[in-house]
Formats: C-alpha cells, structure tokens, sequence
C-alpha cells in the first residue's frame, strides 16, 4: 500500500466537521505554520518538490517564490476549484469529503504569501460542494481559525468562496481572475503574470485544489521528508482520478511513480479492464492530454515500463509520450472508437473556447465539423490533412492552453490512430454507430 | 549599452518596453507584419494572431510562434517575421475567419477600405478549404441611431469596439457576449444602437477593421476628393479632425490618430455634427432692415449702409458710442481683425468677446495669481498625474476628449476629486464628490486650504523660493470656522478634510475648472483660491500639476489672447498704458484711443441708457445666452445699428439692422488656440456657400471701406501680422505649425512651451490671495421669496444655443431643454417625470419638462439652454462677476411649480 498523505482520513466518520477534523489532528498545521516565518514555510515548499496538481506542473515553492511584493499592495492567494476538465473529478472528491483540508491549505499558504483575503473559486455546477466548503468557512470562522488574529496569532485572514457560472475556461488561471472580478472570463495577454498583476491588478498566485492541499501535509512533515516519496522530480503523492472501462472507476491517491500497467491492472487501484476486454488506449491526464495507445501508454520506446509520474509519462515527447496533466486517468477498451472519442473531445473545446483568439474560436468548431462530417460517412482523406493542419495552426499559436488542450487529442488520435480515420473515410458503411466513446458531461464520466 | 535583436537576421537597437511588433514596425514600416486586432489608439489584445511571427533564442535554433503585438521583444532573440510556417499561420487563420464571413466584398460598404480585406490580400488567401457549415450571415442591420450602424454578419471578433468603447471613451456600451463560436457582440442590454447608452463617440466605429460597425457618413471607408486636416469648433479640446470632401461637399469626418490632442478620438459634435454647414437655413445674402423687415441686399450695398451708418453715428455721438463683440467660435485672425477695427478704425477700446460669460475670471485670475491667464500645464500630462480635482466642470459632456481621458484616470482608481453641486458622471466615478451647494466655492476652497495648513501638508520651499503673501493668507484663513464654512457649502468637513489631504499628499496634482467656477459673483476671487491650492501645495510648473481651465469654447483662449477685451491689447499688454499705446499706434499705424472701453454687460446697460448706439457682434447669440433674456432685448432694441454676422437667422439676429451671412469652420482658414495653449490651423475643407464669405474677410472689406488699407484675409500673413505683436506668438508662422500646431508661448526659433512657470512666474513670485465667502446677491435678494436654485449646465450632444447642432442628426439623440430635479422636491410639488414645470425668478419664467433624478441635490435644479422654445436665460440673473463681470449663470434663485394653460400636460 502506497502512502496517503491527503486520503488517509477520508474515510473517518465526520471527517466533513471541524470537530472530527480536528481530533484528527487537523488545524495542528496551521498553528505550527503560524509559529514559523512566512519565509521558512515557501522553504519548505520548495524543498517539498511539489509540483502544481492543476495540470501545468509548474514547481509550487517556485511560484510562490515569485510573488512581487510591492510596498502596500495586497497580495492574493486564489485557489483554482473550477475543476472541468473531461475526465478529471479529485478536486471535487476532496473538497466535498474533506473540506477542512482546503482551508487549512489554503491558510498556511496565505500566510506564507502574506495575504489577508484570499478566494477559492469553485465550479458554478458544483453548487452542493460549495454550500459545503462554505459551511466548513462558518465553522472555521467561528472557531477563530479565519477571520482577524487567527489562533491568536496575529494574523488577519479572510477566505471567499466565489462560484464559477458554468465555463471551462475560467479554470484557466487569467480567465478565472478576470471572472473573479466580475467580468467575462477572457484569458489575459501575459505579461504581466499574475504574480505580478493578478487579482485587481494585485500580485497574485493561483493553485490547484491540490496543491494547496498537499501544503498541509508537507509543513507537517517537512519538504525534505514529503520529497523522499514519489520518484525523481515527481515527489509526494498524487491524485488521479480513473475512469473508463475499468473494474474500479475511482479518485485514487498514489504515489508518484506507480507503473502505468500496475495502476490499471492491480486490485489496489483500477482493477483491470471490464468485461476481461483488451486495452486500446489510454488518456492520462485529462481530456487535454494527447491519446496513447495500449503499446505506448505501458512501455517507453525503451521498452522499460512507464510510470505514473510527470517525467516517465511524458518520455518520449509527443510523438511517443504524453502528459500527467491534471490526472484524469482515461482508460478505453478494444471496442472504443478514437474516431468517435475525439469527435466529443472536441465538441467539448468548441463550445468552451472563449472566442478571443481566431484560431481556437473557429479552428475548434471546424475540428468538431469535420470529424462530425467523417463519423456521418461522408469524410475524405484531405479532411483528415485538414484536422491536422487545423490542429498544428492552434497550438501554441494562441492566448492561453485551451488552445493546445484543443489540438492535441486530434494531433495524437490522428498520429496514432491515422488507421482508424482512414477506415471510417474509406468504408463508411462500416462505421459502427454502437462504438465505445467517452461522452463528456457534466461531473461524472459516462461511457455509452 | 542598449540590447539589441535581429530581425530576419538583421540586428536593430530596441527601445524599452517595446513589443516586438512596434520594433519592427519602428524599423521596417507598417506593413511588414499584417495585423487586425491591433489599433494605434488601443492597448494590445492579442485575439486574432495573424501577426504572429516566429522567435528563437539562439540562431537557427528551435522557433516558437510569438504574437508579436504584445509580446515583448527578448533581447538578443531572432524574430524571423516570414518563415514558411508563419506565412502558412497567417494564410489559416484569414482562410478560417474567411469561413465565417460573407464574400460579398463588391457591395460591402467598405470595400477597397477593409482591413480584412487587405490582410487577406497580403497573406494570399485565395479560396476558403473549408465545406459550408454554420455562420453568423443572417445577423440584422441596425440602422436605429441617427449616426451608428452595425452589421455583425461582418464582424471578425476582434474586439476593437470593445476596446475603444471601454480604453477610449470610457462608456462600457460593447461587449462580447456569448462564447466560442457563439461570441457576437452586445449593445448594453442587448439592444440597439439608439436605445443603448451609447454617446455615439464614434470610436468604435472608426476602429472596427470591417463594416460591422460603421457610421450613417460612411466615415472609414469614403472615397474622397481630399481630405482636409482641421480643428473642431465645438471645444476648447481642439480635437483635430480629418474631413473627407467629395464634389465640393463634406462627406464625413475621421479624427487623425496622429493628433496630439485627441489621438484618433472625437466626441458625437466634431465627429458627427458637421451638416448644419449646408443647410437649408443658412443665410446666403446680406440682408439690411428695411421698413421693419431684413430684405436681401448685395454686399455692396450692405457695406455702403454700415459704414455710412458707423460713419454718421461715430461722428454724431463720438467712437465710445460704438462697441463690437468678437467671437471665440472665430479664428485668431478674425478676432484679431475685430479689435484691430473697434480699435484703429472706429477708435475705442469697446471690444469684448463671448469669453467675458465664461472664462474672463479665469484669465484675470490667473494672471492676478501667476501673472499669465492661462492653463499653466498640457492634457497631455493626464499621463503624469496622481491627482485630479475637477472644480464646476462637467468634462464628459461639454469636453467629452478630454472628459474620456479624466475619466479613465478616475476608472484605473486614481484619485479624483471632484466639486460639483451635481453628481455628474465623473463624479459617480470619483474618490470624493464634494457636493456643495452652488455659489459656495470660495466657501469650500477656504476649507480645503485650511485643512492644507493645519495639517502642515503645505510645500515649504516652494511657498517660500516661489511665492509672496503667504504669511498674510495662511492667518487669514487659519481664522475661518470649519463648522459654519460646512453649513454654508453643505459639504461634511470630514471629507473636504480627506480630500484636502489627498490632493496635497499626492505627488503630482492636477486641477481643472470649468464654468461652475467662473460663472458666479465671486469667480474670479474662485480661480485665484485654486491658484492658492496648486502654490500652496507646490503643484505648479513641472509635468502632471497646475491650474487647468477647461475652455467652453474652442477659441476662448485666442479671442483673449487677440486683444479681444477692453483692457488688454492684442497680447494681453494694457490697452490703458500710454507706453504700450505707442506700440499699438506704431503698429496699426493709427491713433489708438486710451479710454475705459465697455465690456458686454456694461454695453447692454449702455445701451438702454441710450449711450450706445451701435453694436457690431462677430457670431454672437446674446439674446439667447447672455442672462436676462428680456433686459438683452430691450439693449439690442434701443440701438441706432446692430450688425450681425451669422451663419443662421438666431434669436440675436432676428433683432439686427443688418446680416453678414458668415461662413462655418468648415469653409475658412486660420487658426484656434485650444485650452492648453496650442495654436492650430483651421483650414477650409470647402469654400464659403455661395453668397457667404468668412468673417475675416468680411472685416477687412469693412475696414477697407472705412478707409483704412488691410491687406486681404489670408492666413499667413495674418500670423505674420500678428507675431509682430503678440510677443508669446513671435515664432508663429503659418507653415511651421505642422500637423499639431505649437503651444504658446513660441521663441523666435518656433521652440513652444508645454509646461508654464517652470523656472519663475511670469509676474516673478507667485502671489497668494485670500477672500472670504460672500453669499451671492441674487440669494440674498431673492432666496427666501425664490427658495430653489437652479443652476445651468450643458449636455453631451448641444452646443450652447444649439443654432449648429439643433440643425444636424444631434437632435434626434437629445430632442429638448430638461429640468433636473430631485424626487422629494419633485413629490413635494406633485410633479413627474415628464411634466412641465414652471420655473419663476425676479425676471419671468420659463416652462420645462421635468427630467426626476437624484443628480442633483434637494433644493436643486438644474438645466440647459441649448433650445430657443425654453430660452432659459428669461430667467438668468443680472448679477455678475465682482471683477470680470462674468455673468453668474449658475446660481439662480427660483420657485417651481407644475406647469398651467398651454403647457400643461396634455392626458
Ligand atoms: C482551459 C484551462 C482550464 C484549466 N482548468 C483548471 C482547473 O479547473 N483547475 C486547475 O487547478 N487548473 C486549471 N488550469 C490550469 C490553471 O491555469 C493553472 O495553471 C493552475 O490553476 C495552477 O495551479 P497549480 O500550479 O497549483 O497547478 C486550466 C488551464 C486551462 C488552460
Ligand atoms: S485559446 Fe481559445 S480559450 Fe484560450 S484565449 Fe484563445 S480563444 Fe480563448
Ligand atoms: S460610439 Fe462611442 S460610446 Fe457608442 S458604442 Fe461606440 S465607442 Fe461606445
Ligand atoms: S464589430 Fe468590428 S471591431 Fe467589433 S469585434 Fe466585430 S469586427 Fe471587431
Ligand atoms: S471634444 Fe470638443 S473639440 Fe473634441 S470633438 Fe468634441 S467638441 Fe470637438
Ligand atoms: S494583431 Fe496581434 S494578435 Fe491581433
């Protein structure tokens, strides 16, 4: 059994109550953080190795570390809970079995950045987690553990919980400030960063559910202690949150460096492929990340076994390799259509691109237009050139990452599956309408 | 060293701050990189990509595609601006845009003048890959708003309306609204352009690269004749504008994105508001009064008729029995000439100018405190200020440019003061609204002043290095009481205290006033209080500080500055100093009278008391705007000769003995001098409609007829004529005013002056003054019979009478005079929104429609004069100005009622 730094009380009766919370030693963090310099606790952040759990993997010490620090200017910590990406849903099992975790987090963070107000942004269709984290806000607020001198401290912290109203895009860093400041959630230009000019202007950082979690358990223990754990650069432990044509969908929280094929096939976490199917293919980290098939996804180039953690899953770069992204763990069986995955792929990024940028505002509904095109039977091969041309005019070409999110689920279902498209052009009349797909809604996943 | 960067392997020095697409545009010109997002005037957005251009680190190293218009330029990187797969970029985004667009370019209206059109042509798109899919063709036309069109199946989301509507104007009317593909643009709450809150600045149409928002003129994309460089006539901004001529007519405007002044923005007047210059009511003949009707006359016989008449009435009853009134709506030239004539031709100092009714306090003040009457500082320092105090002004609508700007100060969270008995639009935006009752400025300038001392904020060194008199004024206003200085001015102390701290701590401090300032009893002692705030505080004579009038009309500076007031000469030297006389007589090669002259109020009294005989008004609608609408009348009517030049039959001319018919900015040459001191020329898009002539012509024919040899009007050599003895114009010449014109004063070798008193004052140390606040005569005659105030104001779209803009498409936006009120004094009265009220003072009273808002204060009233059917100034007051003799327009002591007999409303 793997460690458990965030899960290991998950399961505790009450675990959603301060009280419970706190006999489980919960809020003991904050005060030993409150006894230590702000200094000291980005220290051991750094030393922590602790890489952001929102996708890009950007070192948390590092970032934090970059803070300006104006004279008279306030500072913010904002934490990302928006949560939307296909596939991905441990942000949302956390906040909601163990809302305590998150403002502790999000205290001792605050504290290390210096900043007395501070947010968590949720997604606005997670209404009943939010009604929750806030009723865990009044707990803690009543209990003297936010608000002015929090534990008689000294330190004045208040915290918000602010819902989104339905964008995957406000969960993109700039877009989420500019919609936490009540405007439409455009991405921004950078520069300026956010840690430069964030939240109304004002230096700001912007952390993962996840990241701001994984803080308690590494002041707790120590950074040097939390990055014994894990592999390499990918220190600690991690969420993934598995889905698909496995045994046992499930957040599950491992340690870094898991191999792939033990994390599906052992009981301890996803229990192999059901119905005893074969493995086709697997998403990694969310819908954005690109596809591998069962070949790659198992084996480096190498053939040494690949690992669930940020180097060995993205080994190889994109022609053989992928990303650990935000930890959705796609897992899809033989009778899967790529085809017809990435068509909802990619319906998703088109009714979610914000609009700013050419590219991503129209290069999203053509991918989707075209694939719908070869999945009614009417595809030609130059349509398959044209998603592929579309995709490499999208990536990195744009203002912000759902641009790339867009491209490469097309750029490596076509790169590894090109077979499949080309079936589907040539013998239409063989496309099955009854194919696996991963149907991206709402929060949970659904497969047809 | 500087750092550097290559461009398609050629190294360029790079600027600081610069993004890559301004530093290869500074070095390789406008067109190498395409760009539509993208606008001179509008902070970089980074939507539509196509000026995307690779950069690598090293030579020949691995290239990342960079969107060069706002992405900073790395030192030392290579920016190849046309590899292949950037060429093939640009070519994708135009062909997945194109998919989305309509391919009717040959009926679109700005065909051949579309930025999208030429980006395609650039990049080489010739066919569109993509099979037929959804669009966004069907969109409406909205054709609503008398100015503003859209067509959104035009729109490429690019956002520049967006952008200029919220970065330039400040309005917040566009927004993008739906996402991805779904992204279309909005007018507020989704609907049309006239019932938006637009204020139909025009700058998002002028930005938007297509057709999808455009104006009823067509403006962006006329093919013209030529376009002509001018200023606008409607403000002291001196916004300048390009007008676009086809066939000898105006077609439309655009404002030059190279203006200093106003960057490529105009508000609805410069932009829109230009067809009046044509129309139908125009006078088009001289007409004489003949047996009590004005009959048509050739110009002959017109000038034969004055000149005998000036002739005969300067013989019979002396020179001082004839006056001119100049006009600040006119050239320099022309109010040079003005004075020239009423002073070398008719031989008296009885020459005044419309700046007598709004800024003639800010000019004496000013030069009673610093010795110059003038904006100390540019517009341009807006850029440099912490702090603004706005003191009777209301930018956004009498000088919206300049408005948008201070309101854009006041949205990025800057401090803004202002002082108004209104809430006016900046003052909804502002940290503090002082918002005192109307006539009680001195009141609250004391306050901020003593607040300024006993908080020890004063500049020490400044006061003492630069200054004389503070001694006396710091134990003079140390004895004011607070308490009783609050009851007067309805202001909490505790904020005037705030506010004080907050312009005096600030680094740099920016003050503007307008005509709530100067148009009182005590204006001018007003404008040297606010004087005392820029010494005292030390924010005076270097960049972002100063006393900064706004000018209410678009040449108030240069009619003072041409001579065109009693007292002061051409270049403001004594007109009643033998010394300078000589100089004048040298000059004008006459005889030049040293005799008190008359200013306008005094010319109506002299008037009816049957001493002056004949008046001769440049463009002067005195019935209509100066106060006292009936006392006005009864001056033009007790005189032997009143010549008019006008462009339209006003209420004024309607009383004439004859009519000049004069010709619009539009049709003449010369030069205005804006708020800040800067010279620019006027120059004729087209001539003078048939039968017209400009009005500087029609002097020197008259001084010519009255025997004295002026050379024929021509702009040049006016300006030379005028160097030679205004000293601040001396390097003035025609050609070396440029594009952006000069700010006075100008040295001999043309160097100009943005910034005033920098090293010393004009009048050596700068002096302060202290008055005591003295309840207007007006209140304390007629306040307990006549309770309500009422105080005047403008609005956005008219222009003081409105002879102009009642005659353009302006009227359909603002249709008629409005009475703000406020909802406890309306209900008190019974009255609602629409009703006509009646409104009484000592003088009569007018009827207006009752407009219920919380703009203004209990006991407050507020309206325009813009439309003859309410001619508001019936009830305006005789009382004025101690020194100036400003009129005070702003505080008028009334009763209301609901309105009776035929204005009653009808059910
Ligand atoms: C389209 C888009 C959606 C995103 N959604 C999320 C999200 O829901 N939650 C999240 O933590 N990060 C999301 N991110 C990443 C954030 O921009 C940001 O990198 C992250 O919140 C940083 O936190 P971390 O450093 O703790 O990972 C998204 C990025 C993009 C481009
Ligand atoms: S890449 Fe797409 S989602 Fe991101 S800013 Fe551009 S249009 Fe919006
Ligand atoms: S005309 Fe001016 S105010 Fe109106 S929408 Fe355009 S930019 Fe905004
Ligand atoms: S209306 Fe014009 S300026 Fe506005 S987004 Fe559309 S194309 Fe751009
Ligand atoms: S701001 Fe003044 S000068 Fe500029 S366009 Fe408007 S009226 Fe004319
Ligand atoms: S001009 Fe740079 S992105 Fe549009």
């Amino acid at each position: 059994m793997g460690r458990k730094l965030l899960t290991e009380n998950i399961n505790v009766p009450g675990i959603q109550s301060l009280s419970v919370y706190r006999q489980q030693g919960g809020y003991e963090t904050l005060k030993k953080a409150l006894g230590m310099t702000s200094d000291a606790i980005v220290e051991e952040v750094k030393k922590s190795g602790l890489r952001g759990r929102g996708g890009a993997g950007f070192p948390t010490g590092m970032k934090w570390s970059f803070l300006a620090k104006p004279e008279g200017v306030p500072r913010h910590l904002v934490c990302n809970a928006d949560e939307s990406e296909p596939g991905t849903f441990k942000d949302r099992y956390m906040m909601e079995r163990i809302p305590h975790l998150l403002i502790e987090g999000m205290a001792i963070g605050s504290f290390a950045l210096g900043a007395h107000s501070s947010y968590i942004y949720i997604r606005g269709e997670m209404m009943y987690v939010f009604h929750i984290l806030q009723r865990a806000i009044d707990e803690a607020y009543e209990a003297g553990l936010l608000g002015k001198n929090i534990m008689g401290s000294g330190y004045d912290f208040d915290l918000y919980v602010h819902c989104g109203a339905g964008a995957y895009i406000c969960g993109e860093e700039t877009a989420l400030i500019e919609s936490l400041e009540g405007k439409r959630g455009n991405p921004r230009i950078k520069p300026p960063f956010p840690a430069i000019k964030g939240l109304w202007e004002r230096p700001t950082v912007v952390n993962n559910v996840e990241s701001i979690m994984a803080v308690v358990p590494i002041i707790k223990m120590g950074g040097d202690e939390y990055a014994k754990i894990g592999i390499g650069k990918s220190t600690g432990t991690k969420l993934i949150s598995a889905c698909g044509h496995i045994n046992k969908p499930g957040v599950y929280e491992i340690e870094l460096g898991v191999p792939v094929e033990e994390f599906i096939y052992s009981d301890e976490y996803c229990g192999g492929i059901r119905n005893g199917k074969e493995l086709k293919a697997v998403v990694a980290g969310g819908s954005s990340v690109p596809v591998l098939p069962k070949d790659l996804i198992l084996k480096l180039a190498n053939g040494e076994p690949r690992l669930m953690s940020y180097e060995s899953l993205s080994e190889g770069g994109f022609a053989t390799g992928t990303m650990l992204g935000s930890g959705g763990f796609i897992v899809m069986d033989e009778d899967t259509s790529i085809v017809k995955n990435l068509w909802t792929f990619t319906r998703f990024y088109h009714h979610e691109s914000c609009g700013q940028c050419s590219p991503c505002r129209e290069g999203t509904g053509w991918m989707e237009k075209l694939l719908h095109k070869i999945l009614d039977g009417h595809g030609t091969l130059s349509d398959v050139d044209l998603l592929w041309e579309i995709q490499s005019k999208i990536e990195g070409k744009t203002i912000c990452p759902l641009g790339d999110a867009a491209a490469w689920p097309v750029a490596s279902a076509i790169r590894h599956f090109r077979h499949e498209f080309e079936e589907y052009v040539k013998n239409p009349q063989n496309i099955k309408k009854d194919h696996h797909y991963y149907r991206v809604n709402n929060i949970s996943p659904e497969f047809a | 060293m500087a750092s550097t960067a290559y461009i398609n392997d050629i190294n360029y020095t790079i600027q600081d701050g610069e993004t890559i697409l301004s530093f290869v545009r500074r070095n390789l010109g406008k067109e190498l990189v395409p760009t539509l997002c993208d606008a001179p005037n509008l902070d970089p957005f980074g939507s539509c990509r196509v000026c995307s251009v690779d950069v690598a680190l090293v030579k020949d190293g691995p290239a990342k595609s960079q969107a060069s218009c706002h992405t900073p330029v790395i030192p030392n990187s290579y920016i190849y601006t046309h590899s292949d797969r950037i060429v093939k970029l640009r070519k994708n985004i135009i062909e997945l845009v194109l998919t989305d667009h309509p391919l009717d370019c040959l009926t679109c209206e700005v065909n051949n003048n579309c930025e999208l059109q030429s980006v395609a042509a650039k990049v080489g798109v010739r066919n569109v890959r993509y099979p037929e899919g959804k669009n966004h063709l069907d969109r409406k036309k909205d054709l609503s708003h008398p100015y503003m069109t859209s067509d959104f199946s035009k729109c490429i989301n690019c956002f520049r309306c967006v952008r200029a509507c919220d970065e330039v104007q400040g309005e917040f009317v566009l927004t993008m609204a739906g996402r991805g593909f779904d992204s279309h643009i909005v007018k507020s709450y989704n609907n049309s352009f006239f019932e938006s809150d637009c204020v139909s600045c025009g700058a998002c149409a002028q930005a938007c690269p297509t057709s999808a928002i455009s104006d009823v003129f067509e403006s962006k994309s006329i093919v013209a004749d030529k376009k002509v460089r001018t200023v606008c006539t409607y403000c002291g901004v001196g916004c300048n504008l390009e007008v676009s001529v086809l066939n000898g007519k105006v077609k439309s405007i655009q404002a030059p994105y190279n203006a200093e002044v106003n960057q490529g923005h105009t508000c609805l007047k410069g932009r829109f508001a230009f067809s009046f210059y044509n129309h139908p009511d125009r006078i088009r003949t001289p007409l004489i009064r003949r047996n009590g009707n004005l009959e048509p006359a050739t110009w002959d016989e017109a000038y034969d008729f004055i000149a005998d008449k000036l002739t005969e009435i300067r013989q019979k009853y002396g020179p001082d029995s004839i006056a001119g009134i100049s006009s600040a709506r006119c050239t320099n030239e022309e109010n040079y000439l003005m004075q020239k004539f009423i002073r070398a031709v008719i031989g008296t100092n009885n020459i005044d100018c419309c700046a007598r009714v709004c800024h003639s306090p800010t000019a004496l003040g000013m030069q009673k405190a610093f010795g110059t009457g003038a904006a100390t500082n540019s517009i341009e320092d807006l850029k440099y200020t912490d702090c603004i105090l706005v003191i009777g002004a209301n930018p956004t609508d009498a000088h919206p440019v300049t408005g948008a700007k201070l309101k854009q100060h006041a949205l990025k969270g800057k401090t803004t003061i202002v002082v108004d008995p209104r809430r006016t639009e900046l003052a909804k935006f502002a940290t503090y609204h002082l918002q005192l009752k109307p006539g009680t400025n001195v009141a609250l300038l004391n306050m901020m002043l003593y607040y300024i001392i006993t908080e020890k904020l004063e500049a020490k060194e400044f006061i003492s290095n630069r200054t004389e008199g503070f001694d006396d004024f710091c134990s003079h206003i140390l004895k004011l009481d607070m308490v009783e200085m609050e009851k007067i001015t309805g202001v909490d102390k505790e904020l005037v205290r705030k506010a004080a701290i907050a312009y005096a701590t600030a680094p740099n401090a920016m003050s503007f006033h307008g005509l709530g300032v100067t148009e009182h009893t005590q204006g001018t002692f007003t404008v040297m209080l606010i004087s005392d705030l820029a010494m005292i505080t030390g924010n005076i004579g270097r960049k972002g500080v100063g006393v900064n009038p706004l000018r209410g009309q678009n040449n108030v500076q240069g009619a003072a500055d041409m001579g065109c007031q009693p007292h002061q000469g051409a270049g403001y030297m004594n007109a009643y100093d033998p010394e300078i006389n000589k100089l004048y007589e040298d000059y004008y090669k006459r005889s030049i009278p040293l005799g008190k002259g008359l200013k306008i109020p005094e010319m109506f009294d002299a008037s009816i008391a049957g001493e002056l005989k004949a008046l001769w008004l440049m463009g002067e609608d005195v019935v209509q705007t100066d106060p006292n609408t009936n006392k006005v009348i009864a001056a033009m009517d007790n005189l032997e000769l009143l010549v008019v030049q006008e462009l339209f039959l006003t209420e004024t001319a309607k009383y004439a003995t004859v009519i000049l018919p004069g010709a619009s900015f539009l049709e003449k040459s010369g030069t205005y001098t804006n708020g800040e001191r800067r010279i620019q020329k006027v120059q004729n898009a087209v001539d003078p409609l048939p039968g017209t002539k400009s009005d500087g012509e029609i002097m020197v024919d008259i001084m010519n007829r009255m025997g004295y040899a002026q050379e024929p009007y021509d702009p040049e050599t006016m300006l030379k004529e005028i160097s030679g003895i205004v000293p601040f114009f001396k390097g003035v010449t025609w050609n070396n005013l440029g594009d952006n014109g000069k700010q006075w004063p100008v040295r001999e070798d043309g160097t100009d002056t943005e910034i005033l008193h920098t090293e010393s004052f004009t009048r050596g140390l700068a002096k302060f003054h202290y008055f005591d606040f003295k309840e207007s005569a007006e209140i304390e005659k007629n306040g307990k019979e006549y309770p309500y105030i009422i105080t005047t104001n403008r609005e956005l779209e008219h222009y003081n009478s409105g002879t102009m803009t009642r005659r353009t498409g302006n009227v359909k936006i603002l249709t008629e005079d409005v009475l703000m009120i406020h909802p406890d004094d309306a209900a008190r009265h019974l009255i609602n929104d629409g009703d006509m009220v009646c409104v009484e003072s000592e003088r009569g009273k007018v009827d207006i429609k009752a407009k219920i808002t919380d703009e203004v204060k209990e006991g407050i009233l507020s309206t325009t004069f813009h439309f003859p059917e309410v001619m508001l100034n019936i009830i305006t007051s005789d009382e004025h100005d101690s020194e100036a003799l400003c009129p005070e327009y702003k505080v008028v002591a009334v009763n209301i009622r609901k309105s009776k007999g035929q204005y009653k409303v009808k059910q």
